[in-house]
């Protein structure tokens, strides 16, 4: 009985760190799907930009007084010595107005000029040339142009960048409200404990014994509210990939992709989001400590 | 152990409320200040447990000029005071007997480093029921005395005591009395302050007499 776990020096109950643990989950809360978002949209962006680059095409166009026909099976054969490339193949006239067909409609295309489009295979471990394949390719015949697709990689990765970026910043926000809300809550604990905190002063106790004490109730809230945040996290997109909202398609199919991936990445979602609640604790720990270093300097 | 020169004291903007205060407290002794309420006998004693600092004139405590210590060096200096407030002061959201241990363990003790000895002093006390009672259901007497307690666990050299008889009756006064007076003839320094006459005649020693802001010896 004699040896029995003293009580806390700071008293445990304490409103203020009560509505820090709401305010906190949310923040959590958000900073995990920030994250799903940005993990998400490096992955898509990887796929297209993957499926894209193994795909090229050269368009053969009309030009007036030369045989299309004849410049087709030049520019195959001179696809086909060139080192690097594993297979060209023209898709035909049919499927070429049926490319079109979007844009201009099913009627009328015989009477246009239909570019002749052929599919070029590319050995991704050795890539040819593809500026001097397009110098060749002009030789051989004046309408044929190499559509490598960089163009729309470029834009993709910039998209990417500016997404990632976005989300980086979100982060950033949310980690400084966070700081801030903890500052206003550690005054809020501080000031309501300060008798006791000026009797802890007045037996001798250090600056740093009494933050430490008062740190310790910041520990327990920020591992509550970071598990929440994150469970709640698991849980929408857990929600968002089984709902089977038609609107939603992507959404869902992207959401199950977080977890559902094939190969070694699949802690690397949860590790992310466990993340959350350990950084959002440290970052409680620190700035709690701090605020309160300086301002139980403050007091006399 | 304790000396005051010439110490000048006002809250604030305030009126003088100390005005060239000088006196020498030798180790071992045991003291009496009184004066009216309102005189400044609670101020007197903040200063000598480092709350509030003088306007003027120094202080010296164990040898040491503590008139402008730094925050950081306060906490040592405090260890060696014990301090019965007038109004008691203890944290209502802790057991007695964690009230009485806080001392030591601001100190870096555990449990089992305090426990024994806290409870004998409990016990010396006659608190030893109450150990695990919290202070808000406790009589005035028994917060008297947890607060005695709590000032004395950690064997201070130097004793202040606000008025640590106006809360009981005269005869837990005259026991709390001779409990002082038992802990200065086991080597603690005690400044008791009261503007209870009647119990200058239980303890013969020398009394400071504060009015109008300055202090004399009767
Ligand atoms: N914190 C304070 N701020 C301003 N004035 C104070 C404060 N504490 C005490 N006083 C004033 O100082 C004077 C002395 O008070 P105090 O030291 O408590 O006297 P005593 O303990 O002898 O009754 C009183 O006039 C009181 O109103
Ligand atoms: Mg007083």
């Amino acid at each position: 009985m004699a040896d029995r776990k003293p009580g806390p020096v700071i008293p445990r109950e304490a409103a203020s760190l009560r509505t820090m643990t709401a305010t906190m989950a949310v923040m959590c809360y958000l900073a995990c799907l920030a994250i799903g978002a940005l993990i998400l949209i490096n992955r898509a962006v990887d796929n297209w930009a993957r499926g894209l680059s193994q795909e090229v095409t050269v368009q053969v166009r009309e030009i007036e007084a030369r045989d299309i026909d004849a410049d087709v099976s030049a520019v195959i054969s001179l696809l086909k010595e060139t080192p690097g490339v594993t297979g060209a193949e023209d898709i035909g006239r049919e499927a070429a107005e049926k490319l079109l067909e979007p844009w201009l409609g099913s009627e009328g295309l015989d009477a246009l000029p239909v570019p002749r489009i052929i599919r070029v295979a590319v050995d991704q471990a050795r890539p040819p040339d593809f500026e001097s394949l397009a110098a060749d390719l002009k030789q051989v015949s004046p309408g044929a142009s190499l559509d490598t697709h960089r163009r729309w990689e470029d834009e993709l990765t910039r998209m990417a960048g500016t997404l990632t970026a976005l989300s980086v910043l979100i982060l950033l926000l949310i980690s400084g409200s966070a700081v801030a809300m903890v500052i206003f809550a550690t005054r809020a604990v501080l000031d309501a404990n300060r008798q006791t905190v000026d009797v802890l002063h007045l037996v001798g106790a250090e600056d740093a014994y009494i933050a430490r004490a008062i740190n310790r109730r910041f520990l327990a809230t920020g591992l509550w509210s970071g598990g929440l945040g994150v469970l709640l996290a698991l849980l929408t997109f857990f929600i968002l990939g089984n709902a089977g909202l038609p609107q939603a398609d992507g959404l869902a199919s992207a959401s199950r992709s977080l977890f559902y991936v094939p190969g070694a990445s699949v802690w690397l979602v949860p590790l992310a989001l466990l993340s959350v609640p350990v950084v959002g604790t440290m970052l409680a720990l620190v700035t709690s400590r701090i605020t309160l270093l300086r301002m139980l300097r403050t007091l006399p | 152990m304790l000396e005051l020169q010439n110490v000048g004291f006002r809250y604030g903007r305030g009126q003088d409320i100390l005005r060239e205060v000088s006196f020498r407290l030798q180790r071992g002794a045991f003291s009496f200040l009184t004066g009216p309420s309102g005189a400044g006998k609670t101020t007197l004693l903040r200063l000598l447990f480092l709350a509030l600092r003088p306007t003027s004139g120094r202080i010296h405590l164990f040898g040491e000029d503590v008139t402008r210590l730094p925050r950081t060096a306060l906490p040592p200096v405090r260890r060696r005071v014990g301090v019965v407030f007038q109004e008691f002061r203890l944290l209502d959201h802790l057991t007695t007997f964690d009230n009485v241990a806080l001392p030591l363990r601001v100190q870096g003790q555990g449990p089992a480093d305090y426990s024994r000895d806290v409870m004998d002093l409990l016990d010396w006390v006659g608190l030893k029921k109450q150990a695990h009672a919290y202070p808000p259901v406790l009589s005035g007497g028994e917060k008297q005395r947890a607060a005695i307690a709590r000032a004395v666990i950690a064997k201070p050299e130097l004793l202040l005591a606000d008025e640590p008889t106006g809360n009981v009756d005269p005869v837990l006064a005259r026991r709390l009395i001779h409990l002082f007076a038992e802990l200065n003839r086991l080597g603690t320094t005690v400044l008791l302050a009261t503007h209870d006459q009647g119990l200058f005649k239980q303890v013969r020693a020398p009394v400071l007499h504060l009015q109008d802001g300055t202090l004399r010896t009767l």
